[in-house]
């Protein structure tokens, strides 16, 4: 055998090239997953857009046809905070570009989603993005039509206009034109435009398929989530690639200071405690450690025991009120509750866990609880079986709770967090972290208790309703039987009323049924003829 | 238009459920919990009253709660009876149990605690309503003879005799080849004159028939009756009246198998399911008088030859069944049969495992029956208590 000397060449791939390449990452995998993803990409932008910065959102999402039929245009407006017209072109068309890389609680957090459905559209149709957009305090509305260069990295600006506002207007519309499958993905981009809605009943949320599908879910409450405060990251969650950032854009010049100022959770004190043990200079300048110091400090920093614990200032939960709201609007249930759990913290990173539960009413019964994952908001829609909530779910002895299965049980777990553990690149299930799945379980729990308590109360009104129906419906029988026998054979006389024997027998019923009250509408409630 | 016999029963009818649902309407009017009590028609409530030789019903009563979820169903179809059979003696109706059954089926329509429409008819067969009418019966110690209720009856009888029934008089000697059905409302007859020396029930109406055409009442002067199979109650109260008024021993011809002499003990002490009637019913002084096992095989104690010959035998016995052996075996343990000459029969019977129809010796010769086998049975007292 002869080896054949090949030349190897090298070259850089740009970010653009990169995720493009690896579309399936970001879930662009094919016409009917792209189509969905680009509506979720664009409404979550619009939702990180109002809501955040305390706007009651009103959304708008548009799917139409072209003259092509495999092509759709989807557009989605928002009366969010806009995009200064000057950043508009990196923010749509440079991959890793985003004003959300902060220690806070957003849906978009990598500068990607926009941009990869710009993309996925662009290579499938050949055409720009479409922006429109006016920042709050702007007096003009700004209007862009731009490409990305993959190759660079690059956006292309094709157009760009401007016009002063004549109502008062703030917010975006973006219009993106890309292959799809409207067949396939309708059913996912309607349940997925209904969990969101779910959770935010302070939107106004308007959605409109190309077949005229339309689903308009109005404001219930105008009471926003708390947002997300920024927040310095806390020693436990920082790896020694994040470290190394920290001291690339620190200021400080000495190590103790250094600690202070970009940690949370460190005082001078704990500084110098830390920096004592493990034996490096509280004056050393942090942009000269070695890589080697840059490790010891980083895993001593996980191991030391005395910072505060993590603040969840950066979470923006959903809120058990909230969460009631939204189940009570999109399902109908007869019963409905949520908590939301006291912060928790896996490996540094702060956790809120929220469970919402609904019971009866307008739910079907189903063989296992209907569940509506979300992490950070956003709702999960694929590979729920492999989700550590699934598991938590269909572990539960609902028996003990009084559920017995078929039943019209619906569960909503909200995950939120600075840094969400998903399970795979997928990122639509969340992976077994025993601190979160402990949170989960109790609130579960929780909520299951109070079920729980709802159903035997219930069971116990039924219980009494069905004993007094057995009653009530024979007492116009008896009544009139008695009424006849109190015919006097000699003068032919009746000595009683049946009317009045239904009083009588009536107070009688009530002596002994005391749990509910028992009327006169009782009779016409009950019986509905005698034939 | 209507006999005095009938007016005087729907009067007497009447006055009864007046007094008893008066009271109960009372008791609703003082806003006291609506029950009735009714007296047990339970195997265990039935007692067997050795001195007196009948199956009475005991003292045990059961509480019958309107508002008891058990128990209200049965409760409005308790009053639900009362109402119609009360209707029935106002307006001078005679209906029978099965025109009571659909006089009374109608059905509720009603929400049920879940919101949904139900239907539920007062009852369903005529074993419901017939069920109530029995319970009226005891609650009211009423016959439903006596409240002028029909049933179908299929007894007869023939002899030299006369009645008044409603306003007729009728001669039991000129019915030709038929008979006289006994009606519904025994008690309504009167008798007029008799000429006979005792009854003959035969629990077969096919041999009853053989007998009447070949005249055997005329000859031995005999109130012939049969029951047509398992007596009803008129019947039953007919052949007690001609024993307790008329003072004319009473015997009684049956298959010989555990159905026979079941047929026999409801004659002489009354039945588990209408021990309540059996003081009104039962005639305690009731003779058996075949066929018996040692009529068919003898009795060497006694010296007794049997009636059929050993060819005779193989020609008309039948092998008893599983069923019959089974019914034998719970007859022998009803304290009533448990007398010394029943026990000799039954276990004859279960070492034998034979049984015999009357109509075998019918069949040796009527002749034989009529002249020999009865009335040297009769003659030499060769009968069962
Ligand atoms: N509807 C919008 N309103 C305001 N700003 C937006 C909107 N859509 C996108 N942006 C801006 O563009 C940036 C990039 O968006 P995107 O590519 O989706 O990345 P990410 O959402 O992860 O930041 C966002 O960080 C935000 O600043
Ligand atoms: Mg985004």
């Amino acid at each position: 055998m002869k080896y054949m000397a090949s030349l190897e060449t090298f070259k850089s791939l740009s970010p653009a090239e990169f995720f493009y390449r690896n579309r399936e990452i970001a879930g662009f995998s094919n016409p009917s997953r792209a189509l969905y993803q680009a509506v979720r990409e664009l409404v979550e932008n619009a939702l990180d857009a109002t809501e955040t910065h305390g706007i009651l959102p009103i959304i708008r999402v548009y799917i139409d046809r072209t003259s092509n039929p495999m092509h759709y245009v989807v557009s989605v407006e928002d009366n969010g905070i806009g995009v200064p017209p000057q950043f508009v072109p990196k923010a749509f068309g440079q991959v890793l570009f985003s004003s959300k890389y902060k220690l806070r609680q957003t849906r978009g957090m990598f500068g990607l989603g926009a941009k990869m459905a710009i993309l996925y559209g662009q290579l499938t149709t050949g055409r720009p993005v479409e922006i429109i957009t006016s920042p709050v305090k702007s007096k003009r509305v700004y209007f862009f039509k731009l490409m990305i260069d993959i190759k660079n990295n690059r956006p292309i600006v094709l157009e760009k206009a401007s016009w002063s506002k004549k109502k008062e207007w703030h917010g975006t519309i973006v219009t993106i034109a890309l292959e799809g499958d409207w067949g396939r993905a309708k059913s996912r981009i309607i349940e997925y435009i209904k969990r969101v809605a779910l959770v935010t009943p302070y939107a106004e949320i308007l959605f409109k398929g190309p077949d005229n599908s339309y689903f308009y879910y109005p404001r219930v409450t105008t009471k926003l989530p708390r947002p997300p405060r920024e927040v310095l990251p806390h020693p436990y969650g920082v790896d020694l690639e994040a470290f190394k950032m920290l001291i690339a854009s620190t200021q400080e010049s000495r190590l103790e200071d250094f600690l202070v100022k970009s940690f949370q959770g460190v005082g001078k004190k704990t500084a110098q405690d830390l920096l004592r043990k493990i034996g490096l200079p509280l004056d050393k300048s942090p942009k000269k450690l070695s890589l080697d110091e840059i490790k010891i400090l980083v895993e001593e920093m996980k191991k030391y025991e005395r910072f505060k614990p993590p603040r969840a200032d950066p979470l923006s939960p959903i809120g058990a009120e909230l969460i009631v709201l939204g189940l009570k609007q999109i399902l109908q249930p007869e019963f409905v509750t949520a908590i939301t759990r006291k912060p928790a913290v896996y490996e540094g990173h702060p956790f809120i866990v929220e469970v919402g539960l609904a019971y009866g009413g307008a739910i079907e019964s189903s063989n296992e609880p209907i569940l509506y994952r979300y992490a950070n908001k956003i709702p999960l829609l694929y590979d729920e079986k492999s989700d550590v909530l699934w598991k938590i779910v269909n572990e539960l002895d609902w028996r003990q709770y009084n559920v017995s299965f078929p039943a019209p049980l619906a569960v909503l777990i909200h995950i939120c967090s600075t840094k969400i553990p998903y399970k795979g690149v997928g990122k639509e299930s969340i992976a077994d972290v025993p601190e979160i799945e402990r949170e989960v379980r109790n609130a579960l729990r929780e909520v299951a208790r109070k079920l729980r308590s709802y159903i035997q109360k219930k069971q116990k009104v039924e219980e009494t309703y069905r004993k007094l129906t057995t009653f009530v419906k024979y007492l116009p029988e008896v009544a009139l039987s008695l009424e006849i026998l109190s015919i006097n054979p000699e003068t032919k006389e009746k000595h009683v009323d049946r009317e009045q024997l239904i009083d009588k027998l009536l107070k009688v019923l009530s002596r002994k049924i005391s749990e509910v009250k028992v009327s006169r509408d009782l009779i016409n409630k009950v019986i509905v003829s005698i034939e | 238009m209507f006999s005095t016999a009938d007016l005087r029963a729907r009067k007497r009818a009447l006055k009864i459920f007046w007094d008893k649902f008066n009271k109960l309407i009372e008791s609703i009017i003082n806003e006291e919990e609506p029950l009735l009590e009714i007296p047990k028609r339970t195997l265990a409530n039935t007692v067997y009253d050795e001195s007196r030789k009948l199956l009475l019903l005991g003292t045990q009563k059961l509480t019958r709660r309107m508002f008891d979820a058990h128990e209200a169903r049965k409760f409005m179809q308790t009053l639900l009876m009362a109402r119609i059979i009360y209707e029935a003696l106002l307006n001078d109706e005679y209906p029978t149990i099965r025109d009571l059954y659909y006089r009374g089926k109608h059905t509720i329509v009603y929400r049920d605690h879940k919101g949904r429409i139900r239907e539920e008819n007062t009852w369903d067969e005529q074993k419901e309503s017939d069920s109530v009418i029995r319970d009226l019966e005891v609650l009211l110690g009423l016959l439903r003879e006596e409240m002028l209720i029909l049933s179908k009856e299929k007894g007869k009888v023939v002899g030299y005799m006369r009645i008044k029934s409603g306003d007729d008089i009728i001669d039991l000697s000129k019915m030709g080849h038929g008979a006289y059905a006994i009606e519904s409302t025994p008690d309504l007859i009167e008798f007029l004159d008799v000429d006979a020396e005792y009854v003959l029930v035969i629990e077969k109406d096919a041999v009853f028939q053989q007998l009447h055409r070949i005249g055997y009442w005329k000859k031995h002067k005999v109130i012939l009756v049969t029951s047509a199979g398992q007596p009803d109650r008129a019947t039953r109260r007919f052949v007690r009246r001609l024993n307790e008024e008329l003072k004319l021993p009473v015997y009684i011809l049956t298959d010989a198998d555990p159905y026979g002499w079941y047929i026999y003990s409801v004659f002489k002490i009354g039945s588990i399911t209408l021990s309540y009637e059996s003081e009104r019913l039962a005639t305690p002084s009731a003779r058996f008088i075949g066929v018996s096992m040692t009529d068919i095989f003898g009795d060497p104690q006694k010296g007794k030859k049997p009636y059929l010959t050993e060819k005779e035998r193989k020609h008309y016995i039948i092998k008893a069944k599983p069923a019959d052996i089974k019914r034998a075996k719970e007859i022998i343990n009803y304290k009533w049969f448990q007398t010394k000459q029943w026990i000799k029969e039954i276990n004859l019977f279960l070492t034998k495992k034979a049984k015999l129809e009357i109509e075998a010796l019918a069949s040796k010769g009527l002749r034989f029956l009529a002249d020999k086998y009865i009335p040297e049975k009769i003659a030499i007292k060769d009968w069962i208590e």
